[in-house]
């Protein structure tokens, strides 16, 4: 695996989970989605979702390929996945904020600079004849994934074709988010001014164990990325490129920034509103899971493992096909086309489909810079919650499909993942990754 | 027991014959070689091989289906007046720009139809203000993975494959075609 390719979906995660700063919850018991409606989409009734799934996924669903297992879900419940606090701050940002016009960064209105610290979604309404609605969106969908503020988790990434699986990695990744996050700003200082940082390495095999990567990304209009990958075969750290983002992960058919099903800075790249619609959104259930307190800064959140066709005997569909564990939703969502300028970014134009309330990516198609469509990623989520005060949202599985080669890789499905409100100083640094394996 | 012996004679003799054979192969050989030159890749040319700005009519035809953009000062309209929204008819303009053949399928198929090239095949043609067109060209089917699209120069008879790129743009413009 190359330490830049793994370490790459660290920062996605840095912006994405959070910790609520010693306020942990008790927990609540889960709460089982209500008894609503559910039902099956399979290849004998395709035609129900031909207006609900993208094409390419359509067609797979025609063939017998895949199989949906939708259920219905209150609208009112659902807004409230996250947490009240977040609601509030989404209100009150009503007006304060505006885009930088040439980077499309995000301006505050008051200072015509970068805001110093935003929480919630900084464009709580989207009007569609607005030029700049496609920016506005990626701002929503960055500072919803921000809420957690930090944490981690262990998974795998398999390598999934026609026959079963071909390659399994098991990795983790960390992070700590300093914008976004609910309860405000870190206590602690941030003197390299940065929007996030993570921290990713391979556990399994051994072959590719210690091979890491940091990232920290910062928090402003111009910067890129800085990552760095290790390689403990070579005992060095070495800068690499942003755009390494759109490279294959060790291989396989998942790529970085497949990670909430995008994972750069919303600098990055050009957005365009192009419509909206209703998606089936893949959900590990409609509804939060209870996280535990395991320490005055660490909560933990357990959830089910998400087996695939290629680990269970008479699976239906394809082998990467998630058997169970996986609900999918009826959401509104708006179609945005993004597109990177930079010259090194493998992918063309990529469509995405956003959730026009929670801010979460269902799907994603991408072309590749010849304009050839090759590959579509289905990103799944859950919430975690415990009372109005604190929410999160997380990645919890992505199957990337490449329909040129007829195969797929899944990223996530881990069944354990954590918060974190308060990482040691020192830890989101070139030493650690270089002496993971001493 | 015999003593071969290397004479004086001898060694010349076969100093005379390395010396014709470098001189044959640096002849024969070396000298016959091109020196190396970095070549660039050759990249075919995209579909629109004009900047988006000369076109000012755009035809698109699908089955009873026709649309026409006109471009009329800084925007689109159709062959009745009627504005198309902002970006329906650049989108394309822009992608048919950029997307290139991916490669040649058949140079002279037995049945065009096979492709796609029936009386449902998509035909699109621009135009340059002087009604000179500019790109003419037949959309066929979808290939078996749905990655690209059969294609062809209006008038030829060479089945090109392009990205899939330009089907989700034509379906962009269909939608946002103004209503009638």
């Amino acid at each position: 695996m190359s330490g830049r390719s793994l370490g790459a979906l660290t920062l996605a995660t840095t912006l994405l989970l959070a910790a609520p700063p010693g306020r942990a919850a008790d927990p609540e018991p889960s709460k089982a989605a209500p008894k609503g409606e559910s039902w099956t989409l399979d290849s004998s009734n395709w035609q129900d979702g031909k207006d609900v799934l993208p094409e390419s996924v359509v067609k797979r669903l025609q063939a017998g390929d895949y199989w949906f297992n939708v259920v219905s879900v209150d609208a009112t419940r659902f807004h409230h996945n996250y947490s009240q606090a977040f609601w509030d701050a989404t209100d009150k940002n009503a007006g304060k904020y505006d885009l930088d016009a040439k980077t499309c960064g995000l301006k505050d209105k008051a200072t015509g600079k970068i805001p110093d610290f935003v929480f919630g979604l900084p464009f709580p309404t989207i009007d569609k004849s607005d030029a700049q609605a496609g920016c506005k969106i990626a701002w929503n969908f960055t500072m919803a994934g921000a809420m957690g503020g930090g944490g981690g988790a262990t998974f795998t990434l398999n390598g999934v074709d026609t026959s079963g699986q071909f390659r399994r990695i098991k990795a983790f990744i960390h992070s700590r988010g300093f914008q976004g996050r609910h309860f405000g700003p870190l206590a602690e200082d941030n003197p390299e001014h940065l929007a996030g940082e993570g921290l990713s390495g391979a556990i399994e095999p051994q072959d590719v164990e210690g091979v890491s990567q940091l990232t920290k990304r910062y928090w402003d209009w111009e910067s890129q990325d800085a990552i760095w990958a290790y390689v403990p075969s070579t005992r060095r750290a070495r800068r690499v490129n942003a755009a390494s983002r759109s490279d294959p992960v060790a291989g396989l058919d998942i790529f970085a920034d497949d990670l909430n099903c995008y994972a750069g800075k919303v600098e990055y790249y050009q957005w365009k509103l192009i419509g909206e619609q209703e998606i089936l959104a893949p959900l590990l259930q409609p509804y939060p899971f209870p996280m535990r307190s395991v320490s005055p800064t660490r909560q933990l959140i357990d959830t089910p493992y998400m087996p695939a066709g290629y680990e269970v005997p008479n699976r239906r569909g394809v082998p990467w096909w998630i058997q169970d564990h996986l609900v999918f939703v009826k959401r509104p969502v708006w179609v945005v086309e993004g597109q990177s300028s930079d010259p090194y970014y493998n992918f063309g134009k990529v469509i995405m489909y956003f959730d026009k309330e929670m801010y979460r990516i269902y799907w994603k198609l991408v072309h590749n810079r010849g304009g050839e469509y090759f590959y579509t990623a289905m990103c799944g989520y859950h919430f975690v919650k415990n009372d109005e005060t604190f929410s999160a949202v997380f990645p919890n599985l992505v199957v990337g499909v490449n329909d040129k080669t007829n195969r797929a890789a899944l990223g996530g499905r881990f069944q354990s993942s954590f918060l974190e409100q308060h990482w040691d100083p020192s830890y989101f640094s070139l030493r650690t990754i270089t002496h993971m394996t001493d | 027991m015999s003593r071969a012996v290397m004479t004086a004679r001898g060694t010349l003799v076969l100093v005379g014959v390395l010396v014709s054979l470098a001189g044959y192969l640096w002849v024969a050989e070396v000298g016959r070689r091109t020196p190396l030159r970095a070549s660039a890749p050759v990249e075919p040319a995209p579909l629109l091989a004009v900047p988006p700005a000369a076109v000012a009519r755009v035809e698109v035809e699908e089955g009873t289906v026709h649309l026409v953009a006109i471009r009329r000062g800084g925007g689109w309209s159709d062959a009745e007046g009627r504005p198309w929204p902002r970006d329906a008819v650049a989108d394309l303009l822009e992608s048919l720009g950029t997307i290139r053949p991916v490669m040649t399928v058949d140079p002279d198929p037995t049945d065009p139809a096979d492709y796609g090239f029936g009386p449902d095949a998509v035909r699109i043609r621009l135009l340059a203000p002087d009604g000179r067109p500019l790109l003419a060209l037949d959309v066929g089917e979808r290939n078996p993975a749905w990655t690209g699209l059969y294609a062809r120069r209006t008038g030829s008879r060479e089945v090109m494959l392009v990205g899939a790129l330009l089907h989700w743009e034509l379906e962009k413009l269909q939608a946002k075609a103004p209503e009638p």
